[in-house]
């Protein structure tokens, strides 16, 4: 793709990679087709439900890519399936036309059979199908107690890993049970050995034992990702052989056959972990990450900045007269920067927009302001200034505060979206067309001219959404304003003119997050239709379509240097995106909630995560998805991480009105010495904890690192 | 069979929508599942949600039959168009805003009223309940400690004095100590109101309050002697304030208090001329102190009520105190609620009545003073504990037996307590000032209006109040209960006259509080200054304004001021 030497962003449209990614194991959530009145329904509503059925719509928006991109004789056997596949769920919609269209665009006239063996309808059923079995429904709850057992009398050093097996036995066991019509035995068979199943694994085990007929099973996300045959646990050579030893003893009953056919057992080479090891990586609904999600290389370092020199330069010599003396440890500062990382992916992986001179401005002040910044460690613990909202309780829904801490934005859900000025700057609009006209284009301070003096404000409201404003972002040089609602739309509000600019239709259910890239231009968003979309300021369709998550896409988080994404969702995993492939490049378990907020550090290395469990996790990104360090101790749900600016501490806010601050950089120190074998346990020390800060009965939504390291807060008081 | 297959699908369609409904509770950032994280998860799942069934009521199940079949129906009752186009709008919520403050200044939280308290009430109690836990705390962390260090190396025997002064107050504490009590009990009362409004709602005073305790105790000490009535008052004003402090726990200083306090409400003469001074507003309102402590930290082990009543009992025994005591011992007993007014005061009243008698017909003008004063204040509390506990056919004679000389009266008083039905909660707002006292200092109210209520409280000596009209239109009110009543219009909005506080207490007073009071003449001289809109409709109260019964003495002394 960068081989044209000068990347257009059209160059990032073509449509393949898109498509494939992960979609074979994705069940996404069936909007029927008949409905026509549903949330911001539209035209082409049906179309964007299907990952697959993008491929179309992702080849809209690239008039410039050149055809040889999506070349008819260029499918390999992959691609047959897949085009098979998409042609099958287009027929079962009825979308005769988006069929044609796609032959005639693919050259693909073979005929499909919508009986076929692969289709996704006979997919389910036959999924279900399987569970058909003639076992003797009294001999389930004495097999399980074999195998409870069995692992209870194991050698301690397997006793762990095996355990792992229980709670999928289990839930299949019971799920068996059910589609057989043995009620009875079922719930006998939960009701017993529920009790003895890690803490984490009971919510499971709560929503499965809802199940209790037959008619029931189909259409329950948590039931598809188990008969789907995804559960992943992983073990250790000698393991599974000390299994493999017990299955062998009885041939015959549920528990071998289940194990066989619907566990997916990860075997690596090494010793088997210890329960602490274990229990860390579990929890996400599909068990544990196998190795193989996580082996691919990441650039996770930082694009290298931009020529800054001439602008610097010229302040160095405003400031000449006053400490000569600086001159020298400044400029090699900046030369340190400038080396090449050696993980820094090229700066031309992804198209990036060019330097505006207004960013480059912007750039100047950054650093300006980083000169001057406080220098925090667990000596010098940061200020804090709280942003409290009053006379809204329970009612705010997101926050969001811009890079250079001026603007703050909070959604409500009462659909509205206020803008206020934090600084004495007051909110300007702009000068009405007319006599825009008037002002000379050349003149230097064309950016202020536009603007009206007389509509001054210090606080805008923005009406547009029709439902919660779940997500807010604003744009790294704060003309634009992302906002994500419940209504399914996400809409582009200008800060110059204080309209709505765009609406963008793509998730037909609630989007939950959405986030700018950190250079602007591109964004994510991420809702309960279960993917991640990727989406560039100028085109209303999406750029790329991250499927994969087993539920709702919580939170997103774009990685420092812009070619990555990570994702957070309720299938409790984390999920690394490369937003040129689009594959899923890390797939991290180990949290045993939703995942409610993800970050990164400065450096791009680290990524932090937090959940509803309380607890919050580092990861190293360096290595192959390997928690860090565990942090707990917050006693609720955690809703807000921030790095400071230099990446020393790691600051927490949640429900528990509390404000944590944490000594990260003790945590990178102690990552790195022990060099991060897969096997390590993670980190898990009291003293990381460095101290905190509690509000009155104020829920702490946002927290921000202004750039001089000043650290703001921001939350609704509920008193 | 049919019905519990039924049932069986729904429970399992329910729990799937409130599962999913919390994914919208939880990005709503919320604790609480609401209705329409309910109808969210409706919505997601394409079902019209069913709007307009929100009921405070219970909705009854109605059945009519017709056609053979029966059908369950919803009542709609009729709603009159021109009422709903009449009615007044509903107040606006209130718009949200952003303030903004410091929640920690390079890692140190800074007390100030929109932090928490540094330290919490909680530890406070419990710091004060049992001081071997923070021992406890400090061996667990020395074992630590030694676990670390340990092996080998000789460990450090860390002998732990306990310090004698634990107390280091920082240099800003010293001067905010010596500023506050500069203000309290010096001339200038707007800043005296400021230092009191201080102590009432500055959180992290912990550390200071056994200096300010010692500086009560020391006034009250030396001021007693001196007969300073005015630094009395002052002093306990200033008492008042720290205990209305919600962030402070004041048991580990209530040896030092509480006797400042018994010593203010019994104490044999407060001031150089006690036959003009209004020493009784003094007592009244340490009394009303002393009962605030005993329900605050009245505990079974402690037994400060217990000791507090014994005090006061002893008070009325003895047959040679001076009328002071024994008017202080009363109130503070009738103080103390209506239980121990009955076991303990009612009993003595034969006793006392001679006394009073004896005293009225005698020649000194100062015991016929104070003769009327327990008089009165015997009238106020007695008749509504007599009127719960004795049944209906009120006898004179029984009274004049039972009671001496004070029968008649008190019997007239139950009669007429009887005769009013909403009087029974009207006097309970009479008798229990604590209680207004409390709606009053709620932490929601704003600052202004809090140092209004302080001075208003003081008893008589509210100087500012805004006086109803009325009391110069309807004597008979004022002389027929006992003590007076005086309406005081308080509210948050600066700009309220006088005026339109009288409007607004008339427009509420009516239905609402003074039904027993032969209140009528009151509303009607009233209605004359009143424009009649105002009058209908209540909601021309100032939002926040409350208006409560304050007693006063008859006479009113300036020192409140």
């Amino acid at each position: 793709m960068a081989d044209t030497g000068n990347p257009t962003y059209a160059s990032l449209a073509p449509a393949n990679p898109t498509i494939i990614n992960g979609m074979a194991n994705v069940d996404l959530p069936m909007m029927p087709i008949a409905e026509s009145g549903g949330i911001g329904s539209n035209g082409h509503l049906p179309n964007i439900n299907s990952p697959a059925s993008n491929s179309n719509v992702s080849d809209l928006p690239s008039p410039q890519t050149p055809a040889s991109d999506v070349k008819p004789d260029g499918y390999t056997d992959m691609d047959k399936s897949t085009m098979i596949a998409v042609i099958q769920f287009l027929k079962r919609g009825n979308l005769k036309v988006t069929e044609d269209i796609l032959r005639k665009e693919c050259g693909f006239f073979e005929p499909v059979d919508l009986n076929g063996a692969t289709g996704a309808l006979g997919e389910e059923g036959e999924v279900l199908a399987a569970y058909k079995t003639e076992g003797n429904p009294a001999e389930y709850l004495d097999a399980y107690k074999a195998l409870l057992a069995f692992v209870e009398k194991s050698l301690d050093a397997y006793k762990h890993e095996v355990s792992g097996v229980l709670y999928p036995v289990l839930a299949h066991m019971y799920l068996e049970l059910i589609y057989n019509g043995h009620r009875s035995e079922a719930q006998e068979l939960l009701g017993a050995c529920a009790g003895v199943q890690e803490t984490h694994h009971q919510e499971d085990l709560r929503n499965i034992s809802l199940v209790t007929t037959r008619a029931q099973m189909a259409g329950q996300p948590l039931l598809n990702t188990l008969l789907s045959g995804e559960y992943t646990t992983r073990m250790s050579r000698d393991s599974l052989a000390h299994l493999k030893r017990f299955l062998a003893d009885r041939s015959s009953g549920p528990v071998p056959r289940i194990i066989q056919d619907r566990l997916h057992i990860d075997l690596y080479d090494g010793q088997p972990r210890n329960r602490h090891q274990v229990l860390a990586t579990q929890g996400s609904i599909t068990g544990e990450a196998p190795r193989s999600a996580n082996k691919s290389k990441i650039y996770f370092g930082l694009l290298k900045e931009p020529e800054l020199q001439s602008l610097i330069n010229e302040e160095e010599e405003e400031d000449d007269v006053d400490k000569p003396k600086k001159k020298k440890p400044k400029k090699d500062a900046l030369q340190k920067s400038k080396k090449n990382d050696p993980n820094a992916p090229p700066s031309n992986r992804i198209p990036l927009p060019e330097l505006r001179d207004q960013d480059k401005v912007e750039k100047s002040r950054i650093y300006r302001d980083s000169l001057r910044r406080v220098a925090l460690g667990r000596d010098t613990l940061p200020s804090a200034c709280f942003y409290s909202f009053v006379n809204a309780a329970h009612n705010v829904c997101s926050v969001d505060i811009c890079d250079d801490s001026s603007l703050l934005a909070y959604g409500t859900s009462e659909s509205t979206v206020i803008v206020q000025s934090i600084t004495p700057a007051k909110l300007k609009a702009m000068k009405p067309a007319e006599h825009l006209t008037d002002i000379d284009k050349d003149s230097e301070d064309v950016l202020v001219r536009m603007l009206e003096d007389r509509s001054a404000e210090t606080q805008r409201l923005l009406l547009g959404h029709s439902g919660a404003v779940n997500s807010l972002c604003i744009s790294p040089d704060r003309s634009l304003l992302l906002s994500a609602g419940n209504d399914g739309t996400i809409r582009l509000w200008s800060l110059q003119t204080w309209t709505c600019v765009v609406i963008l239709r793509g998730h037909v259910y609630p989007v939950w997050s959405v986030q700018f890239s950190p250079h602007g231009y591109y964004f994510v968003s991420g809702g309960h239709d279960r993917t991640a979309r990727l989406w560039s300021t100028d085109q209303h369709q999406p750029l790329r379509i991250f499927a994969g998550h087993y539920s709702d896409v919580d939170v997103l988080e774009f990685h420092p240097n812009s070619n990555y994404v990570a994702t957070g969702s309720s299938d409790r995993t984390v999920r690394l995106w490369d937003c040129s492939t689009g594959n899923c490049v890390r797939m991290l378990t180990g949290h045993k909630g939703p995942v409610t907020v993800l970050r990164f550090s400065p450096c791009g290395r680290y990524l932090a995560s937090g959940s509803t469990d309380c607890k919050l996790l580092v990861w190293d990104m360096a290595a192959h998805g390997t928690i860090l360090a565990t942090l707990s101790g917050h006693s609720q749900t955690l809703y807000t991480l921030a790095f400071s600016r230099e990446g020393t501490l790691l600051t927490s806010g949640g429900l528990d009105c509390a404000l944590k601050v944490w000594d990260f950089a003790k945590v990178t120190e102690e990552g790195r010495e022990d060099d991060v074998t897969n096997t390590s346990a993670p980190l898990e020390d009291k003293s990381l904890l460095l101290t905190t800060f509690t509000t009155k009965q104020t829920p702490i939504l946002f927290l921000h690192f202004t750039r001089r390291n000043v650290l703001l807060a921001a939350g609704p008081y509920n008193g | 069979d049919v019905a519990r297959e039924l049932a069986d699908d729904v429970t399992f369609r329910l729990k799937c929508l409130v599962q999913d409904g919390l994914k919208f509770t939880q990005h709503g950032k919320r604790n609480k599942f609401t209705t329409s994280d309910f109808d969210n998860s409706l919505k997601a799942k394409n079902i019209e949600p069913v709007y307009g069934v929100v009921s405070s009521e219970h909705i009854p199940w109605r059945l009519t039959s017709g056609g053979g079949r029966e059908l369950h129906f919803l009542e709609d009752k009729e709603l009159e168009v021109a009422d709903l186009v009449s009615q007044q709008l509903p107040k606006l919520p209130a718009a949200p805003c952003v303030k903004s403050h410091w929640l920690s200044i390079e890692g140190v939280q800074p007390a100030i009223p929109q932090n928490p308290a540094p330290v919490s009430k909680h530890l406070q109690k419990q710091d004060a309940v049992n001081p071997a836990s923070k021992l406890a705390a400090a061996h667990s962390g020395d074992r630590n400690n030694r676990n670390i260090h340990g092996r080998g190396l000789k460990s450090v025997e860390t002998v732990r004095v306990k310090q004698l002064a634990t107390h280091e107050l920082s240099a800003e504490q010293q001067l905010y100590y010596k500023e506050i009590t500069e203000a309290c009990v010096g001339s200038d009362e707007p800043k005296r109101g400021e230092a009191l409004h201080s102590l009432s709602y500055d959180p992290g005073l912990h550390q200071m309050v056994a200096r300010l305790c010692t500086f009560i105790a020391e006034g009250v000490r030396v001021n007693v002697v001196q007969r300073n009535l005015a630094l009395l008052i002052y002093l306990m004003r200033m008492t008042k304030a720290l205990l209305d402090n919600t962030t402070l726990y004041l048991e580990k200083y209530l040896h030092e208090l509480t006797p400042s306090v018994l010593t203010c409400i019994v104490s044999r003469q407060l001031c150089l001329k006690p036959d003009m001074d209004n020493h009784w507003a003094l007592r009244d309102f340490a009394a009303r102190l002393m009962s605030q402590v005993c329900r605050h930290y009245n505990t079974t082990t402690n037994g400060l009520q217990t000791r507090i009543t014994r005090v006061f009992c002893k008070c009325l025994n003895v047959d040679k105190t001076p009328l002071a005591t024994v008017y202080g011992a009363v109130a503070g007993l009738c103080e103390l609620g209506p239980e121990v007014t009955k076991a303990l005061v009612v009993p003595k009243i034969r006793v006392l009545s001679g006394k009073l008698e004896q005293c009225m017909e005698g020649p000194s003008a100062y015991e016929r003073n104070a003769a009327i004063h327990i008089r009165a204040m015997l009238l106020k509390s007695v008749p509504p504990v007599l009127k719960t506990n004795r049944n209906p056919p009120d006898l004179l004679s029984d009274y004049k037996s039972e009671f001496g000389y004070l029968g008649q009266q008190l019997q007239t008083n139950v009669i007429k307590l009887r005769q009013c039905p909403g009087s029974s909660s009207s006097s309970v707002v009479v008798s229990g000032p604590p209680t207004t006292m409390r709606t009053l200092g709620s932490p929601t109210s704003s600052p202004t209006p809090t140092r209004i209520m302080q001075q208003g409280v003081t008893g008589g000596l509210a100087g500012r109040a805004v006086v109803l009209a009325g009391k110069e239109a309807v004597p008979g009110v004022q002389q027929q209960q006992a003590g007076g009543q005086k309406l005081i219009i308080m509210s948050s909005r600066a700009p309220t006259t006088v005026a339109q506080g009288v409007e607004s207490v008339a427009g509420l007073v009516k239905p609402a509080t003074l039904p027993g009071l032969e209140a009528s003449g009151l509303i009607s001289t009233t209605h004359g200054v009143v424009t009649p809109s105002s009058v209908t409709s209540p909601s021309v109260l100032p939002p926040g304004s409350k208006f409560v019964l304050v007693k006063t003495e008859p006479k009113d002394d300036d020192y409140g001021m």
